[in-house]
């Protein structure tokens, strides 16, 4: 299988704390990973790196054989790489299938269509991605008012409705009960294996960590310490002392 | 090249520089503190000159004139004010924390037209202002007004005074502190409504100051708090929300270049103002001493 | 289950409220006397400028306190060509007169273009300071240029075409326009872009995730309110016969700020609500008293304290736990319990 992402030598330093250091990562398509680490480990720098929020210092990101290095977000989602974010960032004034409708009409490249009816737009596949989080019965709900675990499947909506190739998640199920976390996580294997999705995830939860991710990549401080499948990292000595051990007493 | 304009230019930049400063200082202290951008700000300090106005007055009638009874008036326009800074935040103000600016601006916006009827009705329409019959002085072949010499020296005071109360006393520390981050303070186990209520109290204090000092210099009248609150806004923006050193440069800034342009384009001095504004925000939006984190 | 019934329901009343509104705007020059239609226009172009600011703060979340430049540049665009247009003894043909009506939103979009270009960089307190001072440096640009605007002069002596002399006349023909912007506008909140306007709002790095080009949108939605406070501005002076600097200030910028406010931003029609109230109040309040700032600012600190949201903003809620209790559900909290 092709590298749907590549990432060579990438740098980033706030003042003079490197927060990403020479990160070399890749990712095949249809692959699904976690990137796994103690806080401040450099998880969502990364991955703010990847979709353009940060630039980077030196380093490059190709995706699909095109160079995406420090190009706007915008442009970055547009290419078809969506990110689902830590704290649930949602249009918490409208409704969740507003929110939704306005996600699928910015990919569908509606967002300046200035005379069309937004409510007669993209609503199939409004529909669909509200049913496949299982939002149907929410619809019209203020999404501000929201449960936190519903925030974070909204959250969860909102990335899909972008019909993205490569899914960035920042802890999807922090803050859900565990049965929420149980369907989540079961949600976002079956969009990985039905729709050929390429996941990265970050986790805290060892737990669905070893369920749940294919190959896991371990960062501290920046650097990436070890990458591999999770038997591997898992047996893996330094992962043992700089992170593991925390979980595993 | 006769120098004799600007140097009058230039002193009368500068005292306007330290009115600037005294309401900047405590428009950027409230907005740091309490996130809360407050229009009326111009306003009290126009009621402060009003109120030093009456009990200069006053106290002239009583214990016949002189102009050392501007000092008691003064500081009784500050404690009066101090007053009524302190009840405004915590009858009004408070209850807008929560809310979004637009509305917290539209409260203070309300107050300076009530404040502003007040006056009116307190005061009528008439111009007021104290002639402290000071005799002008020679200075570089003009004649300038000493007096300007004391505003520019008693702003500079308050200046000195205001670093050190906010970086070498209690209170100053933990306004500092709220500055900084609110949650710390109240895990430091200080009441917030109480800094709160001390922080406004303390700007207007320092506006209503302002108020009875220039009071000998530019008469009060009705309107001039609109022109000296937007001028204020550009001070606290270009020197940066919540850094006192980038207020304190900005008024100087903004005082000199006002006071140079009513020479070369009368009635487009504040046009300059707003200019150096714009240039500012799009170069950068944080001023020229404030971090760009807060923004 | 009941997919898109609820919100219809929810539409219903406020369609209805619209054509009662617009009704009893029909009737208005019916009143005896000047008066009422006077204060009907004034209510339904200072309504238009404020609608065109609702674009900005209900819509996209950024509050602008120069949007009265836009106004101001309509109006004065719109009084030179009128001035250049008519004949010399005054008077001005009807196709001349609404020509010169016509040049006003687009110079207004021009000059949002221009300052929109900057303020869609920044958000908030800073997007709001720098549309102030943009507005401002308009306001002495046009207050100073005596040779090109006669300064504080203003210009003088806008006689619209004989027809339009009469209140009534001149009334009908703003609320025509009026409500055709409206309609517009209508149209405009209801579509994507309308609701990617909401998403930016809300969230604005969420929506650039999504591929939304912030700036541009922004930009965008800047021009389309900067157009629409033109079209007010092109209606303002040949129905107070003049303009004048005056027209671009904040204080003018303000009174689009309050009666969004007191009408209510989260409701479509909640501005030209708000003026109705304002400029009603203004009319009878000055026949009484010198003191229409004290009765204005009382009003507002008031509706601020105790009506946020505004009076439609009010209506709406009341309208809504009525039939949150008639359908019985339907909350956040009766949904998530059914997990």
């Amino acid at each position: 299988m092709a590298a749907i992402l590549e990432v060579t030598g990438l740098h980033k330093h706030f003042g003079g704390i490197h927060v990403t250091q020479d990160v070399n990562f890749s990712m095949e398509e249809g692959e699904q990973s976690a990137i796994i680490g103690p806080n401040g480990a450099g998880k969502s720098t990364f991955m703010n790196l990847l979709t353009g929020y940060y630039r980077c210092d030196a380093g490059k990101v190709v995706f699909e054989g095109q160079d995406i290095t420090n190009r706007p977000p915008h442009w970055v989602a547009r290419r078809g790489i969506s990110r689902a974010f830590q704290i649930s960032s949602i249009f918490s004034k409208m409704t969740v299938a507003e929110n939704v409708r306005s996600a699928v009409h910015a990919q569908m490249r509606h967002s300046f269509s200035i005379f069309g009816v937004a409510s007669r737009i993209g609503v199939e596949e409004t529909g669909r991605v509200l049913s496949l989080c299982g939002l149907e019965g929410k619809r019209d709900l203020v999404a501000g008012e929201l449960a936190q675990g519903d925030k974070k499947r909204l959250e969860l909506a909102i990335a899909l409705a972008g019909k993205p190739r490569l899914l960035f998640l920042d802890e999807p199920t922090a803050g859900m009960s565990i049965e929420e976390a149980r369907s989540t996580m079961e949600l976002v294997d079956r969009l990985n294996r039905e729709l050929q999705l390429t996941v990265l995830f970050t986790e805290h939860d060892m737990g669905i960590v070893f369920n749940h991710a294919r190959k896991l990549t371990l960062m501290h401080r920046g650097e990436i310490v070890v990458q591999g499948t999770p038997e591997e990292v898992r047996a893996n000595e330094i992962a043992q002392k700089v992170y593991l051990g925390e979980h595993h007493p | 090249m006769d120098i004799a304009p600007y140097a009058l230019q230039l002193f009368s930049g500068l005292s306007r520089a330290m009115v600037l400063f005294l309401l900047s200082a405590g428009l950027s202290l409230i907005f740091g503190v309490m996130n809360i951008l407050n229009f009326a700000h111009a306003t009290l300090w126009l009621v402060s000159g009003y109120v030093t106005y009456s009990m200069f007055t006053f106290l002239s009638q009583q214990f016949g004139a002189s102009p050392w009874m501007l000092l008691p008036s003064i500081v009784g326009a500050v404690a009066l004010m101090s007053l009524l800074g302190f009840a405004l935040e915590r009858f009004l103000i408070r209850h807008t924390y929560a809310r979004e600016l637009p509305e917290q601006l539209l409260l203070t916006f309300a107050l300076v037209l009530i404040l502003g009827d007040a006056i009116k009705l307190i005061w009528g329409v008439e111009n007021r202002r104290i002639n402290l019959g000071v005799k002008p002085i020679e200075m570089m072949d003009t004649l300038v007004n000493p007096y300007q010499f004391v505003i520019i020296g008693a702003g500079v005071a308050v200046a000195v005074g205001l670093w050190y109360f906010l970086h070498r006393t209690r209170f100053g520390k933990i306004v500092r502190a709220a500055v900084f981050s609110r949650s710390m303070v109240s895990a430091l186990g200080i009441p917030i409504p109480l800094i709160y209520s001390g922080v406004f109290a303390l700007g207007v204090g320092l506006a209503a100051f302002a108020g009875g000092v220039f009071l000998p210099l530019l008469p009060m009248s009705l309107g001039v708090d609109h022109d000296i609150i937007v001028q204020c806004f550009a001070v606290v923006v270009i020197g940066g929300f919540g850094s006192m050193l980038g207020t304190f440069v900005a008024s100087i800034i903004v005082g000199v270049v006002y006071s140079f342009s009513i020479l070369f384009w009368p009635d487009g001095a504040l046009a300059m103002i707003f200019l150096i504004l714009i240039v500012v925000l799009i170069w950068r939006p944080w001023g020229l001493f404030g971090t760009e984190l807060r923004y | 289950m009941k997919s898109a019934a609820p919100q219809r329901a929810a539409n219903a009343p406020g369609r209805r409220f619209a054509v009662v509104l617009l009704a009893l705007f029909l009737l208005v020059p019916l009143l005896p006397g000047e008066f009422w239609t006077v204060v009907g226009t004034e209510i339904l172009i200072l309504g238009l400028l404020a609608m065109s600011f609702n674009l900005l703060y209900g819509y996209m979340g950024q509050i602008s306190f120069g949007h009265a430049a836009f106004f101001g540049l309509g109006a004065y665009a719109t009084a030179m060509l009128f001035t250049a247009l008519k004949s010399p003894d005054g008077s001005i043909g009807v196709p001349e007169f609404l020509l010169s009506l016509l040049v006003g939103p687009p110079v207004a979009a021009v000059g949002a273009l221009i300052v929109g270009f900057f303020c869609v960089r920044l958000t908030g307190i800073y997007f709001a300071m720098l549309s102030l001072a943009f507005g401002e440096l308009l306001f002495y640009i046009v207050f100073s240029w005596y040779s090109f605007t006669k300064g504080d002069d203003g210009i003088q002596g806008l006689l619209p075409p004989h027809y339009f002399q009469d209140p009534g006349n001149y009334y009908y023909l703003t609320l025509a326009i009026v409500v055709v912007a409206l309609l517009v506008m209508w149209r405009i909140t209801e579509s994507p872009f309308g609701y990617i306007m909401r998403t930016l709002r809300d969230n604005q790095r969420r929506a650039a995730f999504l591929g939304i080009n912030v700036r541009l949108h922004m930009l965008a939605n800047f021009v389309i309110a900067g157009a629409f406070a033109g079209l007010a501005g092109a209606l303002w002076g040949p129905f107070s016969r003049s303009v004048s600097p005056g027209l671009l200030g904040w204080q003018e910028s303000g009174i689009a700020v309050f009666m969004t406010l007191i009408g209510g931003a989260g409701v479509f029609i909640g501005p030209i609500v708000g003026s109705v109230i304002y400029t009603m109040l203004q009319a009878v309040v000055k026949m009484y008293t010198v003191y229409w700032p004290l009765t204005i600012g009382t009003i507002i600190l008031l509706i601020v304290l105790f009506v946020p949201g505004g009076v439609l903003g009010l209506v709406e809620k009341q309208i809504k736990a009525r039939q949150g209790r008639l359908s019985d559900g339907g909350g956040a909290r009766a949904g998530s319990d059914e997990e």
